[in-house]
Order: C-alpha cells, then sequence, then structure tokens
C-alpha cells in the first residue's frame, strides 16, 4: 500500500519537473529597464510622466509578446524610475547605483544640467583604454538643451531638436505672415533650456530677417512682471517670443493683457505646450504658436496619450519622447542578441550602445525619426496653437 | 531721463509697494513669532503658500468664490500653524536656538515636498478679484487685484494691531514676549500663548499666501523659498520685533526690488536686494524701527 502514494508522488514530481521544464516556462523572464528623472522637487511632473509613459510603452510591448533575448527566450519587461530630484550630483549617484546592478541601459534624466553633468562621467570615445570613464548606454528622453550627446560616444538622446524647430518656424513665420518685421523676446533668464532655446530663438528671427527690438528678462520664481512688460509695451514689437515655462509665462501672459500688450503673433517655448499652461492662463495663451513634436494627431499617438493617461501620466512632447525609447530599445535588444544575464552584462552593454549607434532611423509617434551621427535624433515636429482652451495643430512642417 | 523714463520708475515703484503688501503681511507673521517665542520661524512661508495651495485642493472642482477660497486658506494656514508649532517647537529645546532653527529649516523643504508631491509641482492658477480692474491716476495705472490685495493686508495689519493692544490675548502675548518668566507668575499660560499665536500668524501667512496667489494669478512651490528670503529681509530691515517695522519695511523692499530691477536688470536685482540687508545688519542691526544699540 505504501508503495502507490510513493509511486504517485513521485509520478506528480517528474511531472512537475518536466512542467517547469517545458519550453513555455523556460521564456518566462523578464528584463528591468531602468528611467531615471526627477519625481520631487518642482519639475516632478517630468518624472511623473516619464514612468508613466515608460510603463505604458511596457505594457504594450509585453502584450504584444515581450522582447526576444540573443538566446532565443521572449522576455517580459518591468520598468523602474528613480529619482535624481533634477539634481546633477544625485544623478551621477543615480546612474552609478544602476550601472552596478545588471542593467545594460538606462533612459533618462529630465534636466539639461544633470544631463550634462553625468554624460561627463561617461568613456568620452568607446574603445579609449586611458579613458576610466563609466561605459555604459543612456538614452535621454526629456533633457532639452542642444548638442548634449557629444559629450560621450555613451550618450544617446530621443529628444526633438529646438533649432531645427524654430528655424522652421520663423521661415514658416516670414511665409506666412511676411508683413511682420519685428520682434521682442522674453526670456527666463536663470534656467538652462529656457536660455539657450532663446537664444535659438533669436538666431532664427534674425535669420530670417526679423528685427529684434529688445529681450526682457525674468527670473524661474519670479512674481512680477509689469517692468518687463512695459519694456515690451514700449518697443510694441510685430512679435513676441517668450522662452519661459508654464509658471512665470503665465506671470508674464497675465501682466501683458493688463498692461493691453497684444501683439500680432506670440511664440512660446516648446515645454510650455502642455496642459499646465491651459490650467494656469488658457484665457491669455490663446493664439500662442509652440513647435512640438507631440500632439494626438496620429493613430499611435492617439493610443499613446491614452495609455499613458492610464499609467497616470500626461503624454507632451518629453513623455511621448519615453514612451518612444522604449520600442528602440526593444528593437536594438532583439537586433543585438542581448543575452540579459548576469554574465553578460558588460557584453550586452556594449551590444546596446553599438546598437543605438548603429540607428539610421526609428519609429516613431508622429512619423519617422531619423538619427545623426552625434547620436542626437532628428523627430518629426508641428506647430500648435492655444484654442479656446485646448492645444490644436496649426501646421505640419512635412506635410 | 525723459518723460516716459519718469513714468514708467513712478508706475514701477507703485507697482512694487502694492506687492510689496504680500511681504509686509509676511514680515509680520515673522516678526511676531520672534518677538513671543525669540525664535525664526523659517518654514512660514513655505506654511503661507502650503495654506494656499489647501485651500485649492480642498476647493478642487468646486468652482468657489475667491473670497471663499481667501478665508480657507486663512483657516488652513491657522490649522497649520497650530501644527508648526506642535512639531518644530513644543518638543524642541526651547534654549537651544540652533536647534528650533533647523526644525524650521526641515519644516519648510518637509511643506514644499508635501506640496509638490500633492501637486506634481504643477502650478495651478489662483483665483484673483479685481484682477481685470486697472485705475487710472493720472499717467499712471495701479492694479485693482494689487490694490485689493494692499488693502487686505492693511486691514489684517490693523485687526492684528487691534488684537495685541486691546484683547486679553494681546495683552498675554505681549506680556510673554517681555518677560516670560513674569508673564507664567502671573498665570498666563506659555504654551496656550506659543499656540494661539502660532495660529494667529498662520492665518495671517494664509491670507499672504492667498494674497501672493492672487497677485500672480497663479500658486507654484517655487514661490517658497524667495518668500522666505523675502519674510526675513522685510523682518531684519524693519527690526526684529516690531510690527510698524514689518509693514513699511515690506512695502519699502517691494519699491526697491521693482527700482533695482527697473535701473540694473533682473540678473543685480537680487544683489542689490541684499546688499541692502547687509547694509542694515552693519548699520543698523536692529533694523528700522528698533532702539539703536550700535555694535561691538
Amino acid at each position: 500500500m505504501l508503495k502507490r502514494p510513493a509511486a504517485l508522488i513521485a509520478s506528480l514530481g517528474v511531472i512537475a519537473g518536466l512542467a517547469l521544464a517545458s519550453p513555455a516556462s523556460a521564456q518566462e523572464r523578464t528584463i528591468k529597464i531602468t528611467g531615471f528623472g526627477a519625481k520631487s522637487g518642482v519639475v516632478r511632473v517630468f518624472g511623473i510622466n516619464s514612468e508613466a509613459a515608460m510603463k505604458a510603452a511596457a505594457e504594450e510591448i509585453n502584450k504584444a509578446g515581450g522582447v526576444t533575448l540573443g538566446d532565443g527566450t521572449k522576455a517580459k519587461i518591468t520598468v523602474e524610475f528613480l529619482d535624481d530630484r533634477c539634481n546633477a550630483e544625485e544623478g551621477i549617484s543615480v546612474i552609478r547605483r544602476i550601472a552596478s546592478s545588471d542593467a545594460f541601459v538606462a533612459v533618462g534624466p529630465t534636466c539639461s544640467n544633470v544631463a550634462e553633468s553625468l554624460f561627463g562621467i561617461l568613456q568620452k570615445k568607446v574603445g579609449d583604454a586611458s579613458d576610466t570613464g563609466l561605459q555604459f548606454p543612456i538614452i535621454a528622453d526629456v533633457a532639452a538643451k542642444g548638442g548634449l550627446a557629444k559629450i560621450s560616444e555613451w550618450a544617446f538622446r530621443n529628444v526633438p531638436s529646438e533649432f531645427e524647430m524654430y528655424k522652421s518656424l520663423f521661415a514658416w513665420v516670414k511665409a506666412q505672415h511676411p508683413e511682420l518685421k519685428t520682434i521682442y523676446g522674453g526670456v527666463e533668464k536663470d534656467f538652462a533650456h529656457s536660455n539657450a532655446t532663446y537664444g535659438v530663438i533669436k538666431a532664427q528671427a534674425e535669420a530670417n530677417g526679423l528685427q529684434v527690438l529688445g529681450t526682457s528678462e525674468w527670473l524661474l520664481a519670479d512674481t512680477t512682471f509689469s517692468t518687463q512688460v512695459r519694456e515690451m509695451k514700449r518697443a510694441n514689437a510685430d512679435i513676441v517670443a517668450i522662452s519661459a515655462h508654464p509658471f512665470t509665462t503665465c506671470g508674464l501672459l497675465k501682466e501683458m493683457q493688463r498692461q493691453g500688450v497684444k501683439p500680432k503673433l506670440l511664440i512660446g517655448l516648446t515645454s510650455s505646450s502642455s496642459i499646465e499652461t491651459l490650467q494656469g492662463c488658457a484665457e491669455q495663451a490663446e493664439g500662442i504658436i509652440i513647435p512640438t513634436s507631440f500632439a494626438p494627431v496620429t493613430p499611435a499617438a492617439i493610443k499613446a496619450a491614452e495609455q499613458v493617461a492610464k499609467f497616470g501620466g500626461s503624454a507632451d512632447l518629453h513623455s511621448a519622447a519615453a514612451y518612444e525609447i522604449m520600442f528602440i530599445l526593444k528593437d536594438v535588444i532583439e537586433a543585438q542578441k542581448i543575452m540579459a544575464k548576469p554574465n553578460t552584462v558588460a557584453a550586452d552593454r556594449e551590444k546596446m550602445r553599438a546598437g543605438l549607434a548603429a540607428l539610421k532611423e526609428t519609429n516613431g509617434l508622429l512619423g519617422k525619426i531619423g538619427r545623426t551621427a552625434d547620436r542626437e535624433a532628428i523627430k518629426p515636429f508641428l506647430y500648435v496653437h492655444a484654442l479656446r482652451g485646448s492645444w490644436q495643430v496649426l501646421y505640419k512642417p512635412s506635410s | 531721463m525723459d518723460l516716459l523714463d519718469f513714468i514708467d520708475i513712478v508706475q514701477t515703484i507703485a507697482d512694487g509697494v502694492l506687492f510689496g503688501a504680500t511681504y509686509a503681511i509676511l514680515g509680520i507673521g515673522f516678526t511676531l513669532i520672534f518677538g513671543v517665542m525669540h525664535k525664526i520661524n523659517l518654514s512660514y512661508a513655505a506654511a503661507s503658500i502650503g495654506a494656499a495651495y489647501a485651500s485649492l485642493l480642498i476647493l478642487a472642482g468646486i468652482k468657489a468664490p475667491a473670497l471663499l477660497v481667501f478665508a480657507l486658506a486663512a483657516v488652513a494656514g491657522g490649522v497649520i500653524g497650530g501644527i508648526v508649532y506642535l512639531v518644530a517647537f513644543h518638543f524642541i529645546p526651547l534654549a537651544n536656538p540652533l536647534a528650533t532653527l533647523m526644525s524650521t529649516v526641515g519644516l519648510l523643504l518637509l511643506i514644499d515636498e508635501i506640496i509638490v508631491h500633492a501637486t506634481a509641482g504643477v502650478p495651478l492658477a489662483y483665483p484673483a478679484l479685481f484682477s481685470s480692474v486697472i485705475v487710472p491716476a493720472g499717467p499712471f495705472n495701479l492694479r485693482g487685484d494689487l490694490m485689493f490685495v494692499f488693502g487686505l493686508g492693511c486691514v489684517c495689519m490693523v485687526l492684528l494691531l487691534l488684537l495685541l493692544y486691546r484683547t486679553r490675548l494681546g495683552l498675554a502675548t505681549r506680556a510673554v514676549s517681555q518677560q516670560p518668566t513674569a508673564a507664567q507668575l502671573c498665570g498666563i499660560g506659555l504654551t496656550r500663548v506659543n499656540v494661539l499665536t502660532f495660529v494667529v500668524t498662520g492665518v495671517l501667512g494664509g491670507v499672504a499666501g492667498a494674497m501672493t496667489g492672487a497677485a500672480i494669478g497663479m500658486l507654484s512651490p517655487l514661490l517658497s523659498l524667495p518668500l522666505t528670503v523675502k519674510g526675513l529681509i522685510v523682518t531684519v530691515i524693519g527690526g526684529l520685533g516690531s510690527i510698524p517695522g514689518a509693514i513699511i519695511a515690506g512695502l519699502l523692499v517691494g519699491g526697491l526690488e521693482n527700482l533695482f530691477q527697473f535701473f540694473r536688470g533682473v540678473s543685480e536685482r537680487d544683489f542689490y536686494v541684499m546688499l541692502l540687508l547687509f547694509a542694515f545688519l552693519v548699520f543698523r542691526p536692529g533694523g528700522m524701527f528698533a532702539p539703536d544699540q550700535g555694535h561691538d
């Protein structure tokens, strides 16, 4: 009698063993993609949106079967997102932490000042034995200051080129509104992105024959704009360009309304084409034109916006980049046959870097994204304008 | 200098002085706490902005009238003021001035981060009264909303002075401020007076936060630190512990800040405000309204 139960248990054990060893179970692997960015402080919303976008994209990829690894197994993607508080030292610390794990790539950061510093600790030139910099591929989704990927051959970006956007926008302004001859600028002086982009705006305005009548400056946390708007009023320019983030953009626009400053055309900073601007000053922002690399105008973009919202974020030009990056990484993992095993970490990192560097074109939510030799993206973009409390597409240059 | 420049300068000063009313209210809060407890509460401006945020978040989804939002900010300010006392002062050894200073720095950061987590750091529109009203005064224009802020600030200051000089609580507060031991021997409860001082200054802070939001039209966690610095500058220039000093210094700093910006630009504006602070610290460390004690 005793033999029977023992045989039964043994049989069950064999069956369980076979089940565990079956191909389906062996393929149940997961790989972790780590994102990092600001999840505290005043730019927390960028981190929230990037994390939501990464998770939304991961879910889409997983639903479609996951990612195929180098040994032929399928893996599901999980996303971890770390907070760098938009602080360069924190950013470096976070990336060192990620690099000390089995991770073979990271997505981030939010802030240009963080990207600038942490790209600086990466090995500058691949294969340079004398350079002991970190050999770890990073692809940025938000940090928008121009030319940052040049810092290291391990650094990549999927951010729009503001130079191309404003170059195109001012050429369009020249063609559509030849009667507009003068421009007045306003810039949030103490914010790297606003300041750098204002340089681009000013240069492109001049290149397109506009006379720059002056520039008003303010700081990110300023509360009054009366002096700046009076300067603007005295200049009486045809166009006003504001290179600032939503908080001060709204403060300035409200003061412009109070002082009756009504330029014929209003141009804003890429980052202000967000819901925050409309929440803060929809009435005053009416008509402002902003170039952006994201708007829910294609089926893929509409779907992405819905998915990101499901994960508690909002799809904008920054988080859309994070969403796209996840699909880029999936393609590179598969093309480079990444193994994602503890003993292949160094090789996987090198293969990821090589794979990202080899990309000539990737898929984006608005269309194909070109890749440059210095590891930057050439993203399709369009112009949106604020119309009755929402962002509406004004013009699509590629169409 | 042509006429247009002159008009611009006067207008610039007028705008700054009107906005300075918010600095004045903040300065009163700082100075009142210092007057009673001889402690600096560095979390005061953050708590004020926190109270303004609380009024928005509590009324989220309801199209409440601006006055109700302001009133709620004042109430929230009082509650936060009481909590600040309990957290940063009540259980901390008051004999060690550094301990309470550091605990309020901690609270400043904590309140800021709570705001950021509650709102994702996104600026929120804040209601204003008379925001579209512009009062013409000759070649000058005075903003209706800032005049309202200025007027409400003046009303708060008068009410506070009445509270301090016409009520038993005010008498107790002044007694504790001047001679805490003697006040205690007379039966005045120190803890009760301290809590009430924090609640009253919290209410005032809530009004200041609401007025700041109303004047800008938006609230952002970015405001906490600059307002803390402005509040401290106003308190030092006005004279630590002097309410009339805080009022005048608030208006003065508001006006001068705009004037410095007009002449020297935004990059140098704060430099000159700081220079003014250092000048006071060196030549009149007691501030404008404190007796001249000189320095060693």
